[in-house]
């Protein structure tokens, strides 16, 4: 018989561990069924949440799994706004088609600069991954073919709040369901041993830029959708804002702020931006001060965010409740 | 396996097989081969290129010219991973775990990447049996950033086990290892020879060279010195000559507890203390380590600080460097209480730290990596200091503009040396500093600290070879479990027969 520690923490039922993302998806949902319990303000407020853990999640999986940090979110997000609305325009296609081809996009454009992006590692991949979204953002102003510097506008009826916060929650639930599978199996394993040293994981049979791609590819999937998303919410995209760098930098403060690498690193880190830039309002220029504030101290002082603090003190609880046992390892 | 039938088919050969890094020529125009189901050896003294040789064969290098053969196939073209995927296991020299994975899961990254339906049950019983076979099976749920270096080295070992190679090479795993783990590695280097598992071995440790292998290549610059059965390569007058050295000629394990030249040295007493060590305790969160440790050296002693691995002397020389803050107890240097100073003041107090595995900045050049040792006044002195450690180590000067990276691993070991000396230190820490040297140079070394030992200059050595550590010392600590067991001169401790139970002994 096989005891369940030495099975190991990566080995565990598959089960365990997805509990806690079900319920984040099943608290949104429960709050926003209780009557009187949301108003127009909340659920605007749980709909772009929702969005940002998502987009959160997707890049956790990137630079805390992978070790792949990108600067380049933005052009995902972008690429998944103007694939909706195109299509919606173009083709007449319902949301959900929209979204879909959103995601899909997404991928495909990953795909097609992995080539470019995978050529270059550690601090060189994150700057060709700013340059990517830059240069998107100067083609979409430069190009004839999507509206110019103005955008494009979508031909399609305004979604109520309500729809939205469906669509959003539904995206939620679909990104849990991904990065747990993602970060509970054997994919974890493989996609962190990249993460540690390419190199060594190569010699062990890991075929490294498969890993990276596959990993890519997800990632830029729902990031795509959380584009059209917001495209679907905007009713207008234009370059400026879709391919803006505002997306990559706040998704990034989220993560490092949460605690990169972790699995609850996201969600905390987005509950906790989202809440500062709501608590702040009023002083937008105090709020983004207070945010690299934050980030930076976070860095300083708690490489592992949020979650890693807390994480940290429970372990010293629980030794110092044990103590006695753990001498034995030095 | 289709080429089982064929009796003759080497498991690896290589032909013409030269590698160049800018105008270095690592090996050259290397044609060689290994049976298969055997161990062989590769020998040579630090540079000849043994551990290009590994990396050209895994695929973490390609070659700049000629073919490897693996099974009577060319894998010339082929990248690592799928080398990996054909059966070809290698360790690194210097270990590279993955830092912030546990042990278990370091393991399971080759299980995974080849067979990623493998059933939980027989993954789990796959990963328990080789952390049991390398001796890890205490440690797989810590992370391997927490992991000392030699159990690093074993990490290294187990992760390539896992994916059942076919074709095993070992990079130096016997360094830094006591008599009895060695014992321990040649009974599982024997295990893993199953008799279709072919191995090779780097090894500068000639006990793991002589009871394992059976047939033995000698490199030297790159190219093929000898080669042939492992009795005739050890007793070969140009092996000597270029590698193993006078010394080892004869049996070591028959020249016994140092033979001192005791006369050479007479008895210094009344010495200035320069490091005072009074109950100092310390450790790693809750695990203990040191556990009131006092202990003195005087102006002008050589050290000894003697023990099996685990026993805490790494965690002692960083303790004293100032790296890590002892949790009791007082330290004292040159007069002055520095128990809560940091490692850069007691730097410039004038002690100087010559880490366990190496800790060379890759980016920099050979000499830049010296100039950053020196500091304030020494600068206006470079060109003179610089020249001292070039005379002491030739092969540093003939280096100087090479990338830390480009170095071999005993050139990298005499880098690390020459970089706590240059700053004229009051005290040197050496921790294993002849971890991974060829036997010719750990002489030359020892050559060199007895030099330096007669000049004056005050040291602190951490070694596993207690003859060379005894012969050097004036005095000697030895620790057990992070106490102090025994300590005296030098001359009185290697004719004390405890010492040798502490060292042979430790398996209780």
């Amino acid at each position: 018989m096989m005891q369940e520690n030495s099975l190991g923490r990566s080995m565990a039922h598959p089960l365990t561990g997805s509990v806690a993302p079900a319920l984040i998806v099943a608290v949104f949902a429960a709050a926003f069924m209780t009557p009187g319990l949301l108003g127009n303000y909340e659920v605007e407020i749980a709909y772009r949440l929702m969005l940002y853990i998502c987009l959160a999640e997707a890049w956790n999986l990137l630079a805390g799994y992978g070790g792949l940090v990108s600067l380049g979110s933005a052009a995902f997000v972008g690429v998944g706004a103007y694939a909706f609305t195109s299509a919606l325009n173009a083709f007449g296609v319902p949301p959900i088609v929209g979204l879909l081809l959103a995601g899909l996009a997404g991928g495909v454009f990953a795909v097609l600069v992995s080539p470019a992006v995978f050529r270059m590692r550690g601090l060189y991949f994150t700057v060709g991954t700013l340059a990517l979204g830059e240069a998107l953002r100067l083609f979409m102003v430069n190009v004839p073919w999507f509206g110019g510097s103005r955008g494009l506008f979508l031909d399609a009826d305004f979604p109520s709040r309500e729809a939205l916060f469906w669509w959003a929650l539904g995206l939620l639930a679909l990104s849990q369901f991904l990065i747990t599978v993602y970060t509970r199996t054997r994919l974890s394993i493989i996609l962190r041993s990249v993460r540690d040293d390419e190199d060594a994981a190569a010699q062990l049979g890991v075929r490294i830029y498969r890993v990276k791609l596959v990993a890519f590819v997800v990632a830029s999937m729902l990031m795509g959708m959380g584009g059209g998303l917001q495209a679907y919410k905007l009713g207008a995209v234009e370059p400026y804002g879709m391919f803006g760098l505002p997306w990559s930098i706040d998704i990034l403060s989220m993560v490092v702020i949460g605690g990169l690498g972790l699995r609850y690193g996201a969600l905390v880190g987005a509950f906790f931006v989202i809440t500062l830039a709501e608590l702040l309002a009023d002083y937008p220029e105090a709020h983004i001060v207070v945010t690299g504030l934050v980030l930076a101290l976070v860095v300083r002082f708690a490489p592992r965010g949020v979650c890693g603090l807390v994480i940290d003190n429970w372990k010293r609880r629980r030794s110092e409740t044990r103590g006695s046992e753990r001498e034995v390892q030095p | 396996m289709k080429s089982d039938g064929q009796k003759n088919v080497p498991a690896i050969e290589t032909r013409g097989l030269t590698k160049r890094y800018g105008g270095l020529v690592a090996v050259e125009d290397l044609s060689i081969s290994f049976p298969k189901g055997e161990i062989s050896g590769v020998i040579g003294p630090n540079g000849a290129g043994k551990s290009t040789l590994i990396g050209l064969i895994g695929g973490a290098l390609a070659p700049s010219a000629g073919e490897v053969i693996y099974y009577g196939e060319d894998i010339s073209k082929l990248p690592a991973p799928e080398r990996a995927r054909l059966g070809i296991g290698r360790t690194y020299q210097l270990p590279r775990p993955f830092l912030d994975m546990s042990v278990r899961e370091n393991l399971q990254v080759a299980l995974f990447s080849k067979s990623p339906l493998m059933s939980r049950r027989e993954a789990a019983a796959r990963t328990n049996q080789v952390l049991e076979q390398t001796g890890l099976a205490g440690a797989g749920n810590i992370a391997a950033r927490n992991l000392p270096l030699l159990r690093r080295k074993r990490l290294e070992v187990a992760r390539a086990l896992m994916l059942d190679p076919k074709l095993l090479l070992l990079d130096e795993v016997g360094a830094g290892l006591v008599d009895h783990e060695i014992d321990e590695l040649i009974a599982l280097i024997h295990a893993l020879n199953d008799g279709t598992r072919s191995i090779l071995i780097i090894e500068h440790v000639i006990r793991v060279v002589r009871e394992c292998c059976k047939q033995l290549a000698v490199l030297n610059f790159g190219k093929k010195l000898a080669a042939g059965p492992t009795q005739e390569i050890l007793n070969d007058d140009n092996v000597a000559a270029v590698y193993l050295g006078a010394a080892h000629r004869t049996d070591p394990a028959a020249a016994g507890v140092a033979t001192l030249t005791s006369a050479r040295r007479k008895a210094k007493p009344d010495r200035a203390t320069l490091l005072q060590l009074s109950g100092v305790s310390a450790g790693y969160g809750q695990a203990r380590v040191l556990d009131n440790i006092s202990m003195r050296v005087g102006e002008g002693e050589v050290v000894a600080v003697l023990g099996s691995n685990g026993a805490g002397k790494t965690t002692l020389a960083n303790v004293i460097a100032g790296s890590l803050a002892p949790s009791a107890g007082k330290l004292e240097f040159g007069g002055e209480d520095v128990t809560r100073l940091s490692g850069d003041k007691l730097f410039s107090r004038g002690l100087a730290h010559c880490m366990e595995g190496r800790r060379i900045f890759p980016e920099l050049t050979v000499e830049e990596n010296l100039k950053i040792a020196l500091r304030g006044d020494a600068r206006r002195q470079t060109a003179q200091r610089l020249e001292e450690i070039y005379t002491l180590f030739p092969v540093l000067a003939e280096r100087r503009n090479s990338m830390g990276t480009a170095l071999s691993g005993g050139q990298l070991q005499m880098l690390a040396i020459g970089r706590a000396l240059i700053s004229k230190p009051r005290l040197v820490i050496f921790d294993e500093i002849s971890l991974g040297l060829a036997p010719v140079v750990m002489d030359q070394l020892y050559a060199a600290l007895a030099n330096l030992r007669d000049s004056g200059l005050t040291m602190l050595v951490i070694e596993q070879d207690v003859e060379r550590a005894l012969e050097l010392a004036d005095g000697a600590y030895v620790l057990k479990q992070g106490r102090i067991v025994l300590s005296g001169d030098a001359a009185s401790l290697s004719r004390n027969p405890s010492l040798r139970d502490i060292y042979l002994g430790e398996k209780s």
